[in-house]
């Protein structure tokens, strides 16, 4: 922990030190994320190249059952004594034969134009009333493509190493090695090879429900896919980078939005995220304090907000500082004037973050408070010795250590402030709405926008342009200081 | 030293003020809840800032009248998913975290990292497409698709837990493994039972989750009211033509849904703690 | 060999059971079918479609219930809609939007010649679009128009929105409307004869901000600064009328509320006059009806429209209007004199003089009309009234 040798550093310093450093290295820090993230394809192409020349050399070195193994996956195991292993692999081969000309296919053979047939109409003989021939439906095409897609590239691995299999008995038979059995294969699943068993689950419901999606999602921000051309009954198609240089100026009313709602989007993830840091820190010193009686009811009182769901308890607050609600007829009989909340731009945006405040203090409290109770005691007392005030050996010691344990936390806070779907749209719904704006209101986080777009307007390109932002922006931001602050370099130090 | 005494007891004092006048803040939106989910008469809006009449028929009505609004099916519906996706969600983190925490192999590094960039996408922005996937291989309106969206949601913040294994030393497992234990048998007889407050905290976020989340589930269940979860069909109960009706009953259902969740949160509030600090503390 | 004759066994075996698997159940006799209605409808609804399975013995229903309000069907809809019920009951605003996406099965033969037949003009139009029919007109009462406290506001003060003002503000009480909502806010518009359609592009046109435009938001700017005036959702309506509330904007869904907290007092009429630049107009509304479509994704196109057209025929509407009060549009319905007797539905039919149709309001209107109406509301008067309409008109027309 020599992390606490600093705090042998004067307080203001410290904090300031530490910001500039941070600033000072971010771009150095931004360059280093990119030539990692070069480094890691360029590994991932060698990887796939290398893969791609063995897959060549083996169909050339084997002999003719590690040749037919090409077209019938695992037959060179079965034939030399690995029956089950093959027949794991010949299954994988017919479903993936069967998946293909039964379901993927039809759609994969399509994802060039998005379907051209457009809905028809025809007189029903019988009855006399018009009936349809329904059109291509675009967005099962692209989603199911991306699905084939993923499919075919899971089974192309599969089937390099069910040659590789193939080619390893082949060699093994040759120089008369016994071959291992297939029981024993098992069973290193749940030793040397355990990571395999334990992230395959995980790996394959991360691709089905968050990594399909994803594609599928990045992809409609190339396509023309808003109101006007909806599925079932319409068409859309691909068109190129139209949807990123709207927003990026080419469309007036679309781009100043963007810009606007991000520069708000910093602002409050900026200030949810302190404030309520620095207060609920405050507050949990204070119940702390040697002296303060009953530390367990006064904890339990702001544990209480956090179990109440968010829905309930936001939905509430809007309520209560509504044009009419509680708080203004408080101040009607007081006899205040009215004040407009939530429903004026700057007030509003004021009144999110204070309220914000009611829903973040008692977590930071909760948390900080374990962490203050472990403060070694010897380092106040030495603090006392010397003589240094409650400030003092604030800033010198708790602010330091708490920083030091929770910079994690305050990260995943930053990120998830600047993503904070629930406050935003269960206060205000984005409101008050603004004329200079498309189709969005003052209080909108990019993230509320994004969800208003794709289910009020049905704009899934734009949100999806957005979405893709906003991503980029928390991933580069997690991502640095992730990889690059103490967090990381803890991670070895226990061990 | 009585001058200390005394400046200590003001300093006190002026603690006491301002946490009280905190907690009265604080509890304030609890206690208007409280208050009108026993109000009288109907409606969202009173013109008074309390009820003008109380009753308990707001909660009786929840459990007897039950035709569109389910509620005690809905309680059964989330306590369902809650609790399986508590077990799969659980057991997914702790193999993942250790895993990454505990095991080296090839690509470690880099499946850390996608975990984590796929952590920060918004998880709404693919709800759509999730819901399409989910309907194609046949969990259409299902409770098994909620549980296994949200474990796979779960699975991706392991990055808390494997803070926590990292903090357990590697001498243990070197010690296991020269007596001739595989990976396996370290990571269930030796890790899981000494990770006692990452196992609480894992499981009581998860456990959480499907009570408070209405978007998904409301994505993924459309206009099946059997199927819902308490925080659909209480938000339901908001909707422009329900809410003058069930403003009150909406309280009442918020009411019940709040306390078994603040008894579990009071309960384990130590193991959430050194949940979110990742094991630095041990509280 | 035998090695290699076991694995082909296995191999045929195998792509025999998945074939087997994939061989689809010969469909069912039964004809199935999902209806949506709103929460409150579900009872009505089922004793309806009950009497249509009486009345059709020759087939097998089996019916799934779904519950989506009018107002949410377009959205429920476009989220999924093989998933979207077969029938539907949704608002007029939302037909276009539905069209477009390719939503409604178009009404033809039988259905559209009973319909042509049984309803008025106004019904007919709130369900055409580009001379087609594309759904059954349900209820002709999805407008609004003004409910009062009668032993505030006297018949003389009823008729100017000045004068229901000073006779609220007299007694203390209030005048509400939902200024920030472009529903209610086109009214002055409107009502100032602006000009709200479609060009021959299919893009949105407005002259909202022309001189009569401009008059009528500084009329729309004295009424939000009137001390009287009172805004807010439906919830305070609802919980003020009769106690802080003497008069306010809203539709036939209020109606049950407001009578009960106002009682003997209660009122509903035509919306009134408002002052603009010096003389007085009368206020404008939105004519809204609710239609019961058809999903064009069907399996059994016959049989749901011929449940539409059940749920919706003169038999029925008379007896939802028995039951829930709700505002028939089948002439025959609509003229008898059971439904003219009633208050709120006789105010709806007098405003129905001044209404505009919905049909050529587009998605861009609605939010920007909510935000000018959020800055009158919220006082903030930082820009000119022609500014802000300016920018309202240039978010309108995008």
């Amino acid at each position: 922990m020599k992390e606490f040798d600093r705090h042998k550093m004067g307080p203001f310093r410290l904090f300031i030190h530490q910001v500039m450093q941070f600033i000072l290295h971010l771009p150095k820090n931004i360059v280093r994320l990119i030539v990692s993230i070069g480094k890691a394809l360029k590994k991932f192409a060698v990887f796939c190249w290398r893969g791609f020349v063995s897959f060549l050399s083996i169909f050339i070195k084997g002999d003719i059952i590690t040749k037919i193994s090409y077209p019938i996956m695992g037959f060179g195991c079965m034939l030399r004594g690995q029956l089950a292993k093959g027949l794991l692999y010949l299954g994988a081969e017919i479903g993936f034969i069967t998946f293909i000309t039964s379901f993927g296919w039809n759609y994969l053979k399509d994802i060039g134009t998005l379907g051209v047939n457009p809905e028809s109409e025809y007189i029903d003989e019988i009855t006399g009333i018009i009936m349809y021939r329904p059109a291509d439906n675009s967005m099962l095409i692209l989603l199911y493509s991306v699905f084939t897609l993923v499919v075919i590239l899971a089974f192309i691995a599969i089937w390099v190493m069910s040659i590789h299999a193939s080619y390893r008995a082949e060699i093994n038979k040759k120089q008369n090695i016994r071959l291992v059995p297939f029981r024993q294969e098992v069973r290193s699943l749940l030793d040397e090879r355990y990571h395999a068993t334990l992230l395959t689950g995980p790996t394959v419901m991360v691709f089905a429900f968050v990594i399909i999606p994803l594609l599928f999602m990045i992809l409609i921000a190339f396509t023309n896919y808003d109101a006007n051309h909806q599925p079932p009954g319409n068409l859309f198609t691909w068109v190129g980078f139209q949807n990123f240089r709207d927003v990026f100026g080419e469309n007036l009313t679309k781009s100043q939005t963007f810009f606007y709602l991000l520069k708000w989007d910093f602002v409050w993830a900026v200030s949810a995220t302190f404030l309520n840091y620095i207060l609920g820190m405050v507050l949990a010193l204070m119940i702390n304090k040697k002296g303060i009686k009953g530390k367990k009811v006064w904890r339990t009182i702001f544990v209480i907000t956090i179990a109440v769901p968010q829905f309930v308890s936001l939905l509430l607050m809007s309520r209560l500082f509504g044009d009419s609600g509680p708080v203004n007829i408080i101040l009607q009989n007081l006899g205040f004037n009215t004040v407009p909340f939530l429903t004026d731009g700057k007030t509003a945006r004021v009144m999110v973050i204070l309220i914000n405040l009611w829903v973040g203090i008692p977590y930071t409290m909760l948390i900080t408070s374990g962490i203050l109770m472990n403060i070694p005691a010897e380092l106040y007392e030495s603090a006392k010795i010397d003589g240094a005030g409650v400030v003092k050996t604030f800033m010198k010691i708790t602010l330091p250590y708490v920083l030091f344990v929770t910079t994690p936390y305050l990260i995943t806070q930053f990120v998830g402030n600047f993503n904070n779907f629930n406050v935003i749209y269960l206060l205000t719904q984005g409101d008050p709405k603004s004329v200079w704006l498309y189709q969005a209101g003052e209080t909108d986080l990019l993230v509320t926008w994004l969800y208003k777009l794709t289910v009020q307007y049905q704009d899934y390109n734009l949100a999806s342009v957005i979405g893709i932002l906003v991503f980029l922006v928390s991933a580069a931001m997690s991502l640095i200081v992730y990889n690059y602050s103490a967090a990381a370099k803890r991670e070895e130090e226990f061990q | 030293m009585a001058s200390y005494k005394r400046t200590q007891q003001l300093s006190n004092g002026v603690v006491y003020a301002i946490l009280s006048i905190m907690s009265v803040v604080w509890l304030i939106p609890i206690a208007w809840l409280i208050l009108r989910s026993f109000q009288a008469e109907k409606g969202a809006w009173i013109t008074t800032v309390l009820p003008q009449g109380y009753t308990v028929s707001n909660y009786v009505r929840l459990f007897t009248e039950t035709t569109q609004f389910n509620y005690p099916r809905w309680f059964g519906n989330t306590l369902m998913v809650a609790v399986f996706t508590c077990v799969i969600a659980t057991l997914l983190v702790l193999m993942i975290s250790y895993t990454f925490s505990r095991l080296r192999f090839k690509s470690r590094k880099a499946f850390m990292n996608v975990g984590l960039i796929l952590n920060m996408f918004p998880g709404f922005m693919t709800m759509i497409a999730v819901y399409h996937i989910l309907k194609a291989i046949g969990l259409y309106q299902s409770h098994i698709s909620l549980i296994l969206v949200y474990s796979t949601t779960a699975s991706l913040s392991y990055f808390i837990a494997k803070g926590f294994f990292d903090t357990i030393p590697k001498a243990m497992d070197e010690a296991a493994t020269i007596d001739g234990a595989t990976r396996s048998q370290i990571f269930w007889r030796i890790t899981l039972p000494i990770s006692k407050p990452i196992v609480i905290y894992t499981a009581l976020t998860s456990f959480l989750a499907p009570w408070v989340d209405f978007i998904f589930a409301s994505v993924i269940m459309k206009d099946n009211y059997d199927k819902y979860t308490l925080a659909v069909g209480l938000y339901r109960m908001l909707e422009r033509e329900n809410i003058y009706e069930y403003f009150t009953r909406f309280c009442a259902g918020a009411v019940l849904v709040s306390i078994p969740i603040t008894l579990l949160f009071i309960f384990f509030q130590r193991y959430y703690v050194e949940g979110v600090t990742g094991g630095s503390t041990k509280g | 060999m035998r090695k290699v004759l076991l694995v082909l066994l296995m191999a045929s075996l195998l792509a025999t059971t998945v074939f087997a698997a994939g061989q689809a159940e010969q469909p069912a006799e039964a004809v199935k079918l999902k209806v949506w209605g709103s929460n409150e409808d579900q009872a009505l609804l089922k004793e309806m479609v009950e009497a249509f399975k009486v009345a059709n013995p020759g087939k097998t229903y089996v019916i799934e219930y779904g519950v989506v309000g009018e107002p949410d069907a377009k959205t429920r809809y476009l989220e999924d809609p093989e998933a979207a019920a077969d029938v539907f009951a949704f608002a007029n605003d939302q037909l276009k939007d539905l069209v477009s996406a390719g939503a409604l099965y178009e009404l033809s033969g039988q259905f559209k010649d009973s319909v042509l037949k049984e309803h008025g003009e106004g019904s007919v139009g709130s369900a055409t679009l580009n001379g087609k029919l594309y759904a059954f007109p349900m209820t002709a009462d999805n407008g609004y128009f003004l409910y009062y406290d009668k032993s505030v506001i006297d018949a003389e003060s009823l008729k100017s929105l000045d004068g229901i003002l000073a006779a609220a503000q007299k007694a203390g009480k209030k005048v509400f409307m939902d200024l920030s909502n472009g529903w209610y806010i086109a009214s002055f518009f409107l009502g100032a004869g602006g000009n709200l359609g479609i060009d021959a592009n299919g893009k949105q046109v407005t002259d909202f901000n022309n001189a009569n435009g401009i008059a009528a938001g500084e009329a729309i700017k004295a009424f939000a600064a009137h001390p009287a005036f009172l805004t807010g959702d439906d919830a305070v309506l609802t919980g003020g009328m009769g106690t802080v509330i003497a008069a306010g904007v809203s539709g036939t869904w209020n109606a049950k509320a407001m009578k009960e907290k106002l009682g003997a007092n209660y009122g509903a009429a035509k919306l009134p006059t408002f002052t603009l630049a010096g003389k007085q107009v009368q206020m404008s509304s939105f004519a809204g009806y609710k239609l019961v479509g058809v999903n064009k994704l069907t399996k059994y196109p016959v049989d749901a429209l011929s449940l539409a057209a059940w749920l919706t025929n003169e038999a029925n509407q008379l007896k939802r209007f028995q039951v829930r009060g709700l505002g028939p549009s089948n002439s025959a319905v609509a003229s008898s004199p059971e439904v003219l007797a009633t208050p709120e539905l006789a105010a709806l039919a007098q405003q129905g003089a001044y209404a505009v149709s919905q049909n050529d309001v587009l998605g861009n209107y609605w939010s920007p009309a909510e935000a000018f109406g959020a800055l009158m509301e919220a006082k903030d008067y930082s820009k000119s009234i022609k500014e802000q309409l300016d920018a309202m008109v240039a978010q309108i027309v995008q």
